[in-house]
């Protein structure tokens, strides 16, 4: 085994067995899923089940709402109106949720009132208006006309003006998907800081320990800067791996057991056996439940996202070494950790903007900057690349890559030169000095 | 074994070593003596390969000293430190395989050594856990884990107790047997004299001094007489005249007297003797050989004498 893989293995183990990165490891993903949950719960159903009076006063609806019961509602109707008042305190109503006001010209002003005790969340708002419409359908259909109901809502759609991005057809640019790419851009800051602020401390505390007479006297600079980079990075990347994997298992136990109607794969199932259109589904689900379940391309991301933090990490990550082989003391390295948070959260804000102003002049130059890169890419990546435009993914991976190994030949002087100064006060001028030995 | 050649270094516009020349021979121990400041770290770290010489060159055996010669010295820095949530026998073992053993070896060895030292059952310990003398140990192990055939020892001895001090002058002392060369730098003169075969003394980076103990002390002596005599200390001052010179007196017991004398002009211990046999009862006369520490200070204060002027 060469010196750089003792190191790198020495290092690693010294990570995994920390009851830091334990804690981490297993908090971090509980915290993101918990984050998830509260998310889902608000738009997820509060009640089983919604007891629904139906105020069906020309008895349009012929007591009927739906071929199937559904278990998400108990409908009774009423051939009266009830008004809001009545509805509110008498106590024959009581038992009842919401209230649907089916007025006498409903078939030409399309206009249903809903009045409730507890305010629904939006999924079931959804779902009673999508029942509620199917029912329609069918009455308008057996009233005023001789298709079918297939054919008739083949036809029924008004026409709609729907204004296209002519370099994005598909409009893949919404800006949730932006914020998807932000928010793996994000976590590539944490990770980066993170595991960072890992490289400075260690570096320092040899310094501080006086260990690295003795390791250098064994390694030269570079395999000992080369193995404690390694060692953290993979620690990271073990991390993230079971990040990824709780999360994965977090979000498919909610979808299956917390959160079985989340998805509407019933509503899905049952608008693709009534022709209703793909629009008229997407319409139906929470835009967050369908970004998370549905519009996330996790493979891709996830690809994307260890390039671009491995790239990102060697190229952050030869900074923060260079600072704890400089310092003279730990103390004095958390002091230059600043200006490092300062260029993170400039990441971070080019980001955000690169999700606001996606395609601009200056995105596309923070996407190609080695600082920036690793979190514009990512919310590039989430918007999608449009064709023969792939290549400024790869070409921004190659210029992070490439300047990561400058920055890192660069540390690697300082490294040499700075290790085996202690007690000092950094200076600028030195610094450069140890640059040109 | 270890030729160094006018070696020099300079941090910047500082020159920290000036033409520094010596060697180290298997089976022998060079004491490197210096004051604080003097280049001795600086000399060691360049003989590790830690820095680079700015000029000059290193022979190891018949060839220039490379990376690969890594695994046959052995370093045990004065700046002391180990990983401190690491295991004993686990830093051991990554310190060995550092210095080029396998894990296999690297693991025997520990095993051998622990057991050597009579600590074996600390294999386990946490390195934070250990008392610095207990550290020491583990320290000293790290540099001879690998059997090296050159040993750079700086200040060895810190922080032992008076029987762990014994323990690692017989391991240096056995090294030496083995045939292996040894470098040791130290302020404590006493082990110098007792366990060194020659010295090199530097100072502000020059080399001051080379060569055998024992000769350097014949060479340092200024004629010094110890004699110990029963009878009137007046009656032996006045015969003493003008030939000789006392610098040190003390009276032993009733009558009987200690006193160091130092000759002047030509005269010798014959004549001594002839001056002081009719006037007291000589009980012994020795040479005084000067102490390694007065050789020390006697090179090193004038050089500071002349920086102060």
């Amino acid at each position: 085994m060469s010196k750089t893989a003792i190191i790198t293995f020495r290092e690693l183990k010294e990570r995994l067995s920390s009851r830091s990165f334990i804690g981490m490891t297993v908090l971090g993903p509980l915290v993101v899923l918990a984050v998830i949950y509260l998310f889902l719960s608000m738009t997820a159903t509060e009640k089983s089940t919604w007891n629904v009076l139906i105020m069906d006063k020309n008895e349009l609806f012929e007591n009927k709402l739906q071929p199937k019961e559904d278990p998400l509602f108990a409908v009774d109707f009423i051939n009266a109106f009830v008004d809001y008042d009545e509805f509110a305190q008498n106590p024959q109503f009581e038992d009842y949720d919401l209230s649907v006001w089916i007025n006498e010209k409903v078939v030409s002003n399309k206009n249903v009132i809903v009045s409730y005790r507890e305010k629904p969340s939006e999924h079931v708002q959804r779902r009673l208006q999508y029942i509620v419409e199917r029912r329609l359908e069918e009455i308008m259909v057996q009233e005023f006309t001789d298709l079918k109901l297939q054919e008739f809502r083949a036809v029924k759609q008004p026409l709609q003006f729907t204004l296209k991005d002519a370099n994005d057809p598909k409009n893949k640019k919404a800006t949730q998907n932006g914020w998807v790419g932000f928010s793996f851009g994000s976590l590539i800051v944490l990770f980066l800081l993170t595991f960072g602020m890992t490289i400075l401390r260690g570096v320092a505390r040899e310094k501080s320990n006086r260990i690295v007479e003795l390791l250098l006297a064994s390694v030269n600079p570079r395999q000992l800067l080369t193995g404690k980079v390694f060692g953290i990075g993979i620690a990271a990347i073990i991390q993230f791996t079971i990040w990824s994997f709780i999360i994965a298992v977090g979000l498919w136990v909610m979808r299956t057991t917390l959160f079985p109607d989340l998805s509407d794969a019933s509503l899905v199932a049952e608008a693709a056996r009534q022709g209703v259109s793909e629009v008229d589904v997407y319409a139906n689900q929470s835009p967050f439940v369908e970004l998370l379940f549905d519009q996330i391309q996790y493979t891709n991301m996830i690809v994307f996202f260890v390039l671009f933090f491995l790239g990102g990490y060697l190229f952050y990550g030869a900074f923060f070494a260079m600072i704890g082989a400089s310092v003279g003391s730990e103390s004095d390295g958390q002091q230059f950790v600043i200006p490092m948070v300062f260029l993170l959260l400039l990441a971070l804000a080019s980001g955000y903007y690169a999700v606001l102003f996606p395609g601009s002049t200056a995105v596309e130059i923070l996407s190609f900057v080695p600082f920036t890169s690793p979190v514009v890419l990512m919310v590039d990546l989430a918007y999608g690349f449009g064709e023969g435009e792939s290549w400024k993914l790869y070409f921004s991976l190659f210029l992070l890559l490439l300047s990561a190994l400058g920055v890192f030949a660069l540390a690697a002087r300082i490294y040499k030169n700075g290790l085996l100064h202690f007690g000092h006060r950094l200076r600028l001028g030195q610094i450069m000095r140890w640059l040109k030995n | 074994m270890l030729e160094v050649n006018e070696i020099s270094k300079n941090f910047q516009r500082q020159k920290v070593l000036s033409d520094i020349s010596f060697y180290a021979r298997e089976g022998e121990i060079l004491g490197l003596l210096g004051p604080n400041g003097a280049g001795k770290t600086t000399l060691m770290r360049i003989l590790n390969q830690i820095v680079k010489p700015t000029r000059g060159h290193i022979s190891f055996g018949e060839e220039l000293l490379s990376e690969k010669h890594i695994s046959k010295i052995g370093y045990l820095p004065e700046e002391r430190g180990l990983y401190k949530t690491m295991a004993v026998e686990e830093h051991l073992v990554f310190l060995g395989r550092l210095r080029g053993l396998n894990k296999k070896a690297a693991i025997q060895q520990t095993q051998h050594w622990l057991e050597k030292l009579g600590i074996l059952s600390w294999k386990h310990k946490r390195i934070e856990e250990l008392s610095k003398g207990m550290a020491q140990k583990v320290q000293f192990i790290a540099a001879v884990l690998h059997e090296p055939d050159l040993l750079i020892l700086d200040e060895p001895f810190s922080g032992f107790d008076p029987v762990n001090l014994r323990v690692m002058r017989h391991e240096i002392e056995h090294f030496k047997n083995e045939g292996k060369a040894i470098i040791i730098s130290t302020h404590n003169m006493n082990s110098v004299e007792e366990l060194c075969d020659r010295v090199l003394l530097i100072n502000k980076g020059e080399k001051v001094l080379e060569g055998n103990v024992l000769e350097l002390q014949e060479a340092q002596t200024e004629l010094l007489f110890a004699v110990t005599f029963q009878g009137n200390m007046l009656a032996f001052a006045n015969a003493l005249w003008v030939g000789f010179e006392i610098t040190e007196k003390k009276e032993v017991s009733e009558g009987i007297y200690e006193v160091t004398l130092q000759m002047r002009h030509d005269n010798d211990i014959n004549n001594l003797l002839q001056t002081i046999m009719n006037v007291v009862k000589i009980i012994e006369v020795t040479t005084v050989k000067p102490s390694m520490e007065a050789i020390f200070t006697a090179h090193v204060e004038p050089q500071k004498e002349e920086r102060s002027e």
